[in-house]
């Protein structure tokens, strides 16, 4: 269940460095590889048909840009509720995550910034190990 | 004959595609499969009609890919590279305005560098990287988005020691 919603969110003065964000984790099964498909609307092959994938070198199908910053935008807005805005986000995607996979997104608060402005790391972790590191900035409003 | 990066770069570096506007406006139900992709319950995007920031570029684009010409790949398959093979590496996001249903958004697309260097997947790879602007129908600004794309040759390919550019 997400946790943002229609709850206003954290105040900027009550966030704290170093505070985690809930994360989730989702198994990259053939019915989210599908969902996956159908949520993003990139039919590029190597996302979907695995002789494909196989035949540009990769071990097997894996999950595309947007389904990574889809999950790496969750653990933000899910946090930061309904009145804080996602200022920007960046990421590497340093190795493929394949079907048959289990991925879970994470993150923390990184630095707190003047008015309002919270710097947080996130990231993609599959078998202990990051494969999509990633920040983030939001805006949070204040607390009068 | 080599393939000489130094020529595709002065060709293409700097060049820009004209305003495109998004095949649709922006749409519950395309929010609601990207939540469903997701597990993702936030009633904000799925009942008040909130964009996921994230869904920009998608409602500024011209449809499914393939067929249609998305987003920036149609710039990418015009520049000449040793293969065809594509792989997004690094992304970038600002957004500057919220985006709700019924927003029309438009975007274009700049190449801003172009150069070589081998990977793992392929000696001859090419590095692209691209900026994105997205705006909405009163022309305001919504989002810039970079992006790093490598395209690389099939092992078939490499293995032939053939090269399409």
């Amino acid at each position: 269940m997400s946790a943002g919603g229609h709850s206003p969110g954290p105040r900027w003065q009550d966030v704290r460095e170093g505070e985690e964000l809930k994360g989730f984790s989702l198994d990259l099964t053939a019915t989210r590889m599908a969902a996956q498909v159908s949520g993003t609307q990139d039919f590029y092959p190597v996302h979907h048909d695995g002789d494909f994938a196989r035949a540009a070198g990769h071990k097997d199908i894996f999950v595309n840009t947007a389904f990574i910053r889809g999950c790496l935008c969750r653990v933000a807005t899910d946090w930061m509720g309904a009145e804080g805005f996602l200022k920007s986000l960046a990421f590497q995607m340093r190795r493929p995550n394949f079907a048959g996979e289990t991925i879970a997104a994470r993150g923390r608060v990184k630095k707190k910034g003047p008015e309002g402005r919270v710097d947080l790391e996130l990231w993609i972790e599959n078998a202990g190990e990051v494969t999509v590191p990633a920040t983030a900035t939001v805006l949070l409003p204040l607390r009068s | 004959m080599a393939y000489d990066v130094k020529a595709v770069k002065k060709q293409w570096e700097g060049y820009e595609t004209p305003l495109a506007w998004g095949r649709y406006p922006v749409e519950h139900e395309p929010i609601r499969r990207h939540c469903h992709m997701l597990d993702d319950t936030n009633p904000l995007f799925l009942e008040d009609g909130h964009c996921p920031p994230v869904m920009v570029d998608y409602f500024a684009s011209l449809g499914p890919y393939p067929p249609a010409d998305y987003d920036i790949f149609p710039v990418i398959a015009k520049i000449p590279t040793p293969g065809n093979r594509l792989i997004n590496l690094n992304q970038e996001f600002e957004w500057h305005l919220p985006v709700k249903v019924g927003d029309r958004l438009g975007s274009s697309h700049k190449v801003v560098a172009i150069h070589q260097r081998g990977t793992r997947l392929d000696p001859l790879s090419v590095w692209i990287r691209t900026e994105t602007t997205i705006v909405n129908d009163r022309r305001a600004l919504v989002a810039k988005r970079t992006n790093q794309i490598l395209v690389h040759r099939t092992p078939e390919e490499i293995a032939a020691g053939t090269s399409r550019a």
